[in-house]
């Protein structure tokens, strides 16, 4: 046995570019197959990962969407706020102002929407997830101080804002006491473009007394939607409207993510599908004329001896070990492409991706490897191989 | 002891049917040396193939040693090749991935010899033939006449009783071929059945008899 491995191996060895060649044809196949698949596994879990996140969140706002644009109908009371406070399974709650100020730093204006409310909560809502780069978060008694998103520091003005810089609203000055990291795409639209400020300092400075969000946390994600529609039920009795306010869960939002997700996968799945037909066909056709080219050598081998089954178990041997590399070289190379894909789109979309590689995506792209491998190799082998040595000799 | 019986190989090309051999009757003695002569088409490789075992009849039979060729299976009819029959091939037929010490073990490996002794016998056949200083050599670093003295010592590698030649000195100069007749001379003293086809007077002259062919009979 270990005699036919040194045949085979020698065979292999000799005809070094021809090996080369039919190794790359099976793993250009399977490397396709298992970047694709991994980068989709990829695709799926930083999705997912950043959705379940959130998911016992429920938005509250004082208008409602109509296609795409949200339309404001007016702003939340103190009597609102309480009133939710006291809807059974709601674990925390958030009151937001939230409104437009023209913003001077260092001579230059620009409008920015102003964010504030219970330094506690709100830190609670995005200070964990999306993390301090500079400086540190709001304290109660920062009447002075705000807390500014990533692009209100990088790109609103000419000039980058750092900690200790002063900023001008409405005449006042304040002082930059912390700066948010870049959020990931889930937060980005809610703490990149946004100054932060204590609910009393934001008052003063947007000159108003007005809610105009509410941020809830409900201990069972379960309840949510339950929940959801009683903060709609309770505020709209307030205001005498049906259909003042808007809560959403974070769920629905989720589920509809979730049905573009499916589109996502079903489209990889196709894909990797076509990878698998169009891998096979070139591991067959590799296989085949490496094999078949080698007709005259398996007659020449019959006519001074060999039995069928020693020719067929030694290009079997052969086909075997160049499937095996092929395999292993295709897996190596999937899954390098695969991160350095997951690597850059993650960096395009502005999300954590990584390629997930699942052992079983590696297990089966070895079996396609070898299976499709093996079997087009057997076939022109046995072929051949049941050929007088004559007719066999003679093809050329 | 060889012999054939009404041996008749017909082939079939679309309506066309060509008789390459008719109803041959030939014995050939343990150890004798025999040459065939014959226009080409004649039918002399047809005739060497079927004793070779390399093809099988349309009809009749051929017997080695008294056993009926036609009654063996793939396996058996590959045994008497392997252990029976050296053949040597006008066009040598190496095996050019290996070396010229691996093509004559290469029986050998089939036949289930161990690496080390069929690596040693091999390379002192390869000696035997002259090309003791080419054992390393690919078949495509050796001349036409090297290859084939190789070829012959792969023939020899299983040590067979009968050694078969289809023009073996037919791609090679007249010396060299001579040189090969030579060994072929040398193998039938040593009590080895020889048969050659050869176009070559002078070649079929090292022959103890001589058969001509004509359109697929042996005449007399
Ligand atoms: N595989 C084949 N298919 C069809 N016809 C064949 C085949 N092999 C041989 N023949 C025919 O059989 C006849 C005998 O051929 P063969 O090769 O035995 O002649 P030969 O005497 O060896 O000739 P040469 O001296 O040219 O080698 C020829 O007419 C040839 O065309
Ligand atoms: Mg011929």
């Amino acid at each position: 046995m270990r005699d036919k491995f040194l045949v085979a191996y020698r065979s292999i060895r000799e005809r070094r570019a021809r090996s080369i060649l039919t190794v790359l044809g099976i793993a250009v196949g399977i490397a396709a197959i298992v970047a694709l698949m991994s980068v989709g596994y990829g695709m799926e879990e930083a999705i997912t990962g950043e959705l379940t996140g959130m998911a016992d969140m429920i938005s509250v706002v004082p208008g409602r969407i109509t296609g795409a644009t949200y339309v404001e109908l007016g702003s939340f009371t103190d009597r609102d706020v309480k009133d939710v406070q006291r809807i059974a399974g709601i674990k925390d709650i958030t009151a937001m102002t939230y409104d437009a100020a023209e913003v001077e730093y260092r001579n230059e204006r620009s409008p920015i929407f102003i964010l504030g409310g219970d330094t506690k909560e709100l830190g609670s809502f995005y200070v964990d997830p999306v993390g301090i780069k500079e400086g540190r978060w709001l304290r109660e008694n920062d009447f002075k101080g705000c807390v500014i998103g990533d692009r209100v520091a990088n790109d609103f003005f000419d000039e980058v804002i750092h900690v200790n810089d002063k900023l001008i609203i409405n005449g006042e000055k304040f002082i930059v006491v912390g700066v948010f990291e870049k959020a990931s795409t889930m937060y980005a639209a809610d703490v990149d473009p946004h100054l932060f400020f204590t609910l009393r300092a934001s008052q003063e400075v947007l000159q108003t007394d007005e809610v105009k969000y509410i941020m809830v946390r409900v201990y069972d994600i379960d309840e949510a939607e339950g929940i959801a529609e009683e903060i709609e039920e309770a505020i709209n009795d307030n205001h005498g409207l049906d259909d003042f306010a808007m809560a959403m869960t974070m769920g629905s939002m989720i589920e509809q993510i979730g049905d573009v997700f499916n589109i996502i996968r079903g489209v990889l799945v196709g894909i990797a599908a076509i990878a698998l037909v169009v891998a096979s066909i070139g591991i067959m056709n590799t296989m085949l004329m490496s094999v078949m080219e080698r007709t005259h050598e398996i007659g020449v081998m019959k006519a001074i001896g060999a039995k069928s089954s020693d020719v067929l178990s030694l290009f079997l041997l052969e086909s075997s070990m160049v499937s095996l590399v092929g395999g292993v070289v295709g897996c190596v190379v999937g899954v390098i492409v695969a991160k350095v894909i997951s690597f850059g789109a993650g960096a395009a979309l502005g999300i954590e991706m990584t390629a997930v590689v699942k052992p079983e995506v590696l297990l089966g792209g070895m079996a396609v490897a070898m299976v499709v491998g093996v079997l087009s190799g057997f076939y022109p082998a046995r072929k051949a191989s049941r050929m007088s040595p004559v007719e066999a000799v003679r093809y050329e | 002891m060889i012999h054939t019986e009404n041996l008749t190989k017909v082939y079939r090309m679309g309506d066309a049917e060509v008789h390459a051999l008719r109803d041959v009757n030939l014995e050939i003695k343990d150890g004798e040396f025999i040459a065939i002569k014959g226009p080409s088409g004649s039918g002399k490789s047809t005739l060497l193939n079927m004793i070779g075992c390399l093809d099988t009849p349309t009809s009749g039979s051929v017997f080695i040693d008294n056993t009926d060729t036609a009654t063996l299976n793939e396996n058996e009819l590959a045994e008497i090749r392997r252990e029976k029959i050296g053949f040597i091939f006008q066009q040598f037929n190496l095996v050019h991935t290996l070396n010229a010490v691996e093509n004559v073990a290469l029986p050998m490996f089939f036949a289930g010899v161990r690496r080390d002794t069929r690596l040693k016998r091999a390379e002192e056949l390869l000696v035997n033939v002259g090309l003791g200083d080419r054992v390393h050599h690919k078949p495509s670093e050796l001349s036409g006449g090297q290859q084939q003295r190789v070829a012959i010592a792969r023939a020899l590698s299983n040590d067979p009783e009968v050694v078969i030649g289809d023009e073996p000195t037919g791609n090679v100069d007249t010396e060299t071929g001579n040189a090969i007749m030579d060994i072929l001379e040398g193998l039938n003293k040593e009590g080895r059945t020889i048969i050659v086809v050869t176009h070559d007077p002078e070649i079929a002259a090292h022959a103890g008899r001589t058969k001509r062919m004509r359109d697929g009979m042996v005449l007399d």
